[in-house]
């Protein structure tokens, strides 16, 4: 065993954790730099926008890298967001802390204060939590008055156009939403083209020519003719409860309010509202926002009759599609994946077929066998009497296997592990299509709408494993072309009922397709947490401001006399001072640093100025937490003076996850106080004699 | 042809205990432990230095689970630490702590090892008969009508140690959870001899300590059950359902690890006999009505699917630590072979079905009436949940050693401080007979004892880990942490506001001293007062069956290693 002393004066492992905490600082904000990885001995290189990604490109051997990876991944695994937080916190508290150690504070007194002050936090904060009946309603009421409107739209030209477009874009669609009031007043049918282009998906982006309910209303999907209807009715609801149009007051338009909300019933309305959570969650991440519409949309319309108000993550599945623009992202019900070329063909031949499906949960190939069958080491097989003319054995096993499918007229053959070569191409020769390498979810998904049921051999086929009324297609993009992208196409397979969707997500960049995913899930966990939560946090600062301005009253409150038990201590009343102040420290820097990276400010100087300044207002308005709502409301909390950012879609409210956020801090701070506490590192194997006979082996004691 | 190697001789060391290299081992590992004691214990990052997992602990069974220890005189220490750990959970590194001072301190003293063992062993009487004694100062009897010291007790363990990661709100939800899950594991009707049950931790990773839960009966995790269905159960003329349970594969490979080797003629397929033979113990079990199936190893997925088609559930990989508490909750007899099947063998449950937690699907079993229960434990990352799943098995042990003999020592050092001045005490009062049965001069007998003292006070000074002075008071011999930094003052009185157990307090003068390794302490007048113990006021508790073993072990395994005289090592 060698053993090595990390806590020698400086503590190494809280210096190390914040060099590498340091690395994602810029993953912070909405408006987040890509890094490139580069492999120095492959040359390889990686885009990765997200703490997850860095950390899982960084070589961490070291054992506090260790332990900020498992953390980060525990949190990417629950939640898929405040990675990025839980980052950047980790470095600002181990930085705080090590200051605290240098102001020789003993670290029982760290551990205890800074843990209870996170408590405290975590307690005060929740009076700002919104209700998600009540986001609705919030976010509808768009406080830009006609005026600020105009000033703004006025501005847009003066900007650069690639700092500013999300603003850019925004304020497209409400001078455009204006334009169409009268049209839409008059009636909601026949023109839905215009509406969805500009208000189902405001942000969509200006090469956005896929609308949602193009996208998702397929022909062949009956179950979808609704959206058409609702999405229309949702720009209605906004509009009426848009402050913007109120203050108009007095317009045709508004006399006819209660018509259309009579129009909306429940269903729309609160499809309407997750549209709209989804936008608030998005954090001004535009292609993905319209992707959770559609499948909100969708999941509501199964959910009036299953009772449930969530978005069902298991029944979301992905695909990339390489070579389109990303505006042909969409959802699709059912299973799209790549094919080959002659499996399309297959498809093409099977035209409006209903298919008979069989769904296999191992690999399909000869020498396959189910997870814990050990094959037999000792078995000897003898031929008595060579045959001459069974010379193609290796033939046998996939013609047995294709007789089995087409004795009971499979047509469709899902797998979830590899499919043997020959055997695929004997399948496909006799019109068979066999698909390998299929999620779990999707086999479960076409089980419980086929009636199919999984089996591991084919040995084990009757019939009624076998499911019926099945369909493939190609996969046509919303505005209804085929896509041909050579190698791979993309197949859409389905069934009646089926309950999955696929999220089809387009780039012309392979470098970013793994990136769309990423942000693809992160907003669909956020709008999952939301749901499951069943309330929102403010964002844009507004928690982690009332969180500074809690601390700052903790720290300045005297002792409970109260607690007369303890020794009153001056001396210890100071640490706990200095700690709470250590522990605000984090959140300021937090918000600088997130200020910093909206470009709103130049320096962290600044920032730091700003965000005192804020810090001020609320304590002089009494009550911190109404201060911070009322300029949630009124646009943001924390904007620079009168000024709003230039840049930021300041109009639009942004709420993150209350769940994830508050245990993204916890998991930062328990990383960060359990590699405070810890003051040896012992490391145990072979590892020992490489160090005994290394140069490092001073810094080692040996047992 | 073979090639012979002469053998090497074996390494012959003599004294080894006055080696270099043997006590600078014995320091570092000392280090170690003392710097993992108590609530504020510093971790230690156990890992492989090449990327694998990292453990942040400061438990002994991880710690010295994970030591490679090369000394053997070190490997003995170990060995009987992690002995004593195995069967009492609890007091480990009070154990391996107070075994390294015994040697540190007796090695040093200018008195043979033979004699040292005797009076040492003199001593220890002295200390068990004291602990056993009514009149013991350091002990509290544990009432199981009130929960108050039970949760002291469990609160103790939970919070002693700090990787788990625990705040406030999660020690108290814990605590309850742990005692809850052992009442449950105590039968409700008790015959002439009682067993107690068992709780299975069934971890949940990556969520918050207060999701943890505990429910009577057993969970399995099922991975490919589908939710929302209800489970086609089949149930008996007596509306139970009929379990069978395999402790054999069933997964149709014919593992024999026997060896040699079969020969079969081309055409023939074992693997297709052997699934018929499963599929006809399939029929069988449809025919005995059997509703659910549970298999230790893996199921041939043909046999899964013949019972599904039957409506018989079937569970396959409960893995072998679940074995023993299905036994228990359904009442059947293991079944260790697939060619018969005795109508005995069955087991039964009163009801079955689903439950979820986080992303996870369980199957419940629910028995008539049981005394196993499944604890649920979640906790943030691997790491802490690693340390909370000793830290509550812990708990649990010791509640179960605590029914059988209800009394509990009082923590936070008391008791090692207060058996030390009881030992003080009593050595100076002892009669001349006493060391000529002994074999020893009184000085010598004072030697040891004050040996002994010492190793014990150095338990209760391992507590101080960021410059606290540790005192002990004249009057009860209990321990008492003056905090770092503290302004100078005239009377103690006005440092100190509790002994650590919490059951002192500054009101009257005690005479406080400094508790010093090398200068001796004053010796009290009279024996250590009985405090009264106010249940309210108790701080921490410490397990009573654990702490005397560790006494016992520590002192014993000290006593063999100052009594080596050679190692004989083979170095072939």
């Amino acid at each position: 065993m060698a053993f090595r002393d990390v806590n020698a004066r400086r503590h190494i492992g809280l210096q190390q954790l914040s060099t590498l905490a340091s690395t994602g600082r810029t993953f912070l904000g909405p408006m987040k730099s890509h890094k490139f990885i580069v492999d120095e001995i492959t040359n390889q290189s990686t885009l990765i926008c997200s703490a997850v990604r860095l950390i899982e490109s960084l070589d961490l051997t070291s054992a506090v890298g260790q332990l900020l990876n498992e953390t980060i991944q525990a949190q990417n695994k629950e939640f898929k967001t405040g990675m990025s937080t839980l980052l950047f916190l980790v470095g600002a508290w181990s930085n705080a802390v090590v200051e605290c150690l240098q102001q020789n504070i003993p670290v029982p007194a760290i551990v205890s204060v800074m843990s209870e002050g996170l408590n405290s936090c975590c307690g005060r904060v929740q009076c700002l939590q919104i209700p998600i009946h009540d986001v609705k309603k919030e976010l509808c009421s768009s406080r830009v008055r006609p005026k600020a409107l105009e000033s703004k739209t006025g501005q847009v030209g003066r900007h650069d156009l690639k700092n500013s477009w999300n603003l850019l874009c925004f304020q497209t669609d409400i001078s455009a939403t204006e334009e169409v009031i009268p049209i839409n007043s008059c009636s909601h049918q026949g023109h839905d083209c215009n509406f969805n282009k500009f208000l189902v998906s405001p942000l969509a982006g200006f090469g956005s020519v896929a609308s949602v309910v193009k996208a998702v209303g397929d022909k062949s999907s009956p179950t979808l003719s609704g959206s058409g209807v609702t999405a229309p009715s949702c720009i209605a609801q906004k509009l009426t409860h848009s402050r913007h149009f109120s203050t108009l007051g007095k317009s045709p338009f508004a006399s006819q309010q209660g018509n259309f909300q009579g129009h909306l019933s429940g269903p729309a309305a609160d499809l309407c509202g997750l549209g709209r959570l989804a936008v608030a969650l998005s954090h001004g991440n535009q292609t993905s926002v319209k992707l959770l519409q559609s499948i909100a949309a969708y999941q509501q319309g199964r959910a009036e009759c299953s009772g449930s108000s969530q978005v069902n993550l298991a029944e979301i599945v992905t695909c990339s599609v390489l070579g389109l623009p990303e505006s042909y992202s969409c959802v699709s019900p059912g299973f799209v994946t790549l094919v080959s070329p002659e499996q399309a063909t297959v498809i093409k031949h099977f035209a409006d077929k209903p298919l008979r499906i069989l769904l296999v949960d191992g690999d399909l190939t000869e020498e396959y066998r189910h997870l814990g069958f050990n094959r037999p080491p000792n078995v000897r097989t003898i031929l008595e009497h060579p045959n001459p003319q069974g010379g193609g054995a290796g033939d046998a096993w996939p013609s047995r296997m294709s007789d089995v499918l087409m004795s009971f007229e499979v047509n469709l053959v899902l797998v979830k592990g590899n499919v043997c070569k020959n055997f695929m191409e004997r399948c496909l020769a006799s019109r068979i299509l066999v698909i390998g390498c299929v999620a779990r979810a999707v086999l479960c998904a076409f089980g419980s709408a086929t009636g199919a049921q999984a089996v591991t051999y084919l040995s084990q086929l009757n019939t009624s494993c076998i499911g019926n009324r099945a369909w493939a297609e190609l996969w046509k993009t919303g505005d209804g072309r085929a896509v041909d992208l050579g190698e791979r196409l993309p197949a859409r397979i389905s069934a009646g009922g089926i309950p999955l969707l696929t999220a089809v997500l387009t780039t012309a960049l392979p470098s970013k397709a793994q990136l769309l995913e990423d942000q693809f899930w992160t907003l669909l966990y956020r709008l999952h947490h939301a749901l499951k939560d069943g309330k929102v946090f403010p964002g844009g600062g507004a928690v982690e401001l009332l969180c500074l301005s809690h601390i700052q009253a903790l720290a300045e409150q005297p002792e409970r006399p109260g607690n007369a038990k303890e020794l009153p201590s001056p001396w210890l009343a100071g640490c706990k001072s200095i700690v709470l102040q250590a522990l605000a420290s984090g959140w300021k820097r937090y918000l600088c640093v997130l200020l910093c990276n909206t470009a709103t400010v130049s320096s962290e100087l600044e920032a730091g100025a700003a965000v005192d300044h804020h810090l001020q207002k609320a304590a002089a308005c009494g009550s911190p937490s109404a201060y911070i709502l009322e300029e949630f409301r009124r646009g943001g909390v924390l904007r620079g003076g009168s000024e709003p950012f230039p840049g930021r879609v300041t109009d639009l409210k942004v709420c993150d996850n209350v769940v994830a956020k508050t245990e993204a801090w916890r998991r930062a701070l328990d990383l960060v106080l359990l590699v405070l506490q810890t003051d040896a590192e012992i490391i145990t194997g072979p590892r020992r004699n490489q160090i005994l006979n290394s140069p490092v082996s001073s810094e080692f004691m040996f047992l | 042809m073979s090639r012979l190697e002469a053998k090497k001789p074996p390494l012959f060391t003599s004294k080894p205990l006055t080696r270099d290299a043997v006590s600078q081992s014995l320091s570092l590992l000392s280090g170690v432990l003392k710097s993992s004691y108590g609530p504020a214990g510093r971790l230690k990052q156990l890992h492989n230095g090449v990327g694998g997992c990292v453990c942040a602990t400061s438990q002994s069974s991880a710690l010295l689970g994970h030591l490679s220890v090369s000394q053997p005189v070190l490997r003995v220490l170990t060995a009987s630490v992690r002995n004593h750990v195995s069967r009492f959970s609890d007091c480990g590194l009070f154990t391996a702590i107070l075994c390294c001072g015994f040697i540190e301190n007796f090695r040093s003293l200018n008195v043979a090892p033979f004699t040292v063992i005797q009076i040492s062993k003199h001593l220890l009487s002295l200390c068990m008969d004291h602990l056993k004694s009514e009149a013991c100062g350091c002990r509290v009897s544990v009432d199981f009508s009130s929960l108050e010291t039970l949760v002291c007790l469990v609160r103790s363990i939970l919070t002693s140690k700090p990787a788990c990661m625990l705040n406030k709100t999660e020690v108290d939800h814990l605590t309850s959870l742990v005692l809850k899950a052992f009442v449950f594991t105590v039968p409700c009707h008790v015959e002439t001899n009682a067993v107690l049950g068992k709780c299975v931790v069934i971890p949940v990773k990556g969520r918050r300590v207060v999701d943890s839960a505990v429910l009577p009966g057993l969970l399995i995790e099922v991975p490919e059950i589908q939710l929302g269905k209800p489970l086609p159960v089949k149930r008996t003329g007596s509306n139970v359902i009929k379990i069978a349970l395999f402790s054999v594969s069933m997964s149709g490979d014919g593992s024999n690890p026997e060896e040699g080797t079969i020969v079969v003629h081309h055409g023939v397929s074992l693997e297709v006999s052997e699934l018929n033979q499963l599929l006809s113990m399939g029929q069988q079990l449809v025919k005995d009505e059997v509703g659910l199936v549970l298999c230790q190893k893996v199921m041939h997925p043909s046999l899964k699917q013949y019972l599904k088609e039957n409506g018989v559930v079937a569970v396959d990989r409960a893995g072998l630590s679940l074995m023993e508490p299905l036994r228990r909750v359904t009442g059947s007899q293991p079944i260790a072979s697939i060619h018969s099947l005795s109508p005995g063998c069955y087991g039964s449950l009163k009801d079955l079905c689903i439950e979820s937690f986080a992303s996870k699907h369980f199957l419940h079993l629910i028995p008539e009436d049981t005394v196993i229960c499944s604890l649920i434990l979640c906790n943030r990352s691997e790491t802490a949940w690693d340390e909370l799943k000793r830290v509550c098995e812990t708990a649990e042990h010791v509640l179960q050693l605590t029914v059988k003999e209800p009394l509990a020592l009082l923590g936070g050092g008391c008791t090692e401080t207060h058996l030390a001045s009881y030992i003080r005490h009593k050595s100076s009062s002892l009669p001349a007979s006493t060391f000529k049965d002994l074999g020893c001069s009184q000085t010598q007998y004072q030697l040891v004892a004050d040996g002994f003292c010492r190793s014990l006070e150095t338990v209760a000074r391992s507590l101080s880990h960021d410059g606290e002075e540790v005192l002990t008071d004249m009057v009860y011999g209990h321990c008492w942490l003056v905090p770092s930094g503290s302004p100078c003052a005239s009377k103690w009185s006005d440092l100190v506001s509790k002994c650590s157990c919490g059951v002192n307090d500054n009101t009257e003068d005690l005479s406080w001293s400094f508790l010093e390794g090398q200068s001796s302490t004053p010796i009290l007048q009279g024996c250590p007062k009985e405090p009264s113990v106010k249940v309210a006021d108790l701080r921490t508790l410490d397990c009573f069956a654990a702490k005397c073993s560790g006494l016992q072990v520590a002192l014993e395994t000290a006593n063999l290693i100052l009594d080596l005289s050679y190692i004989i090592e083979d170095q072939n």
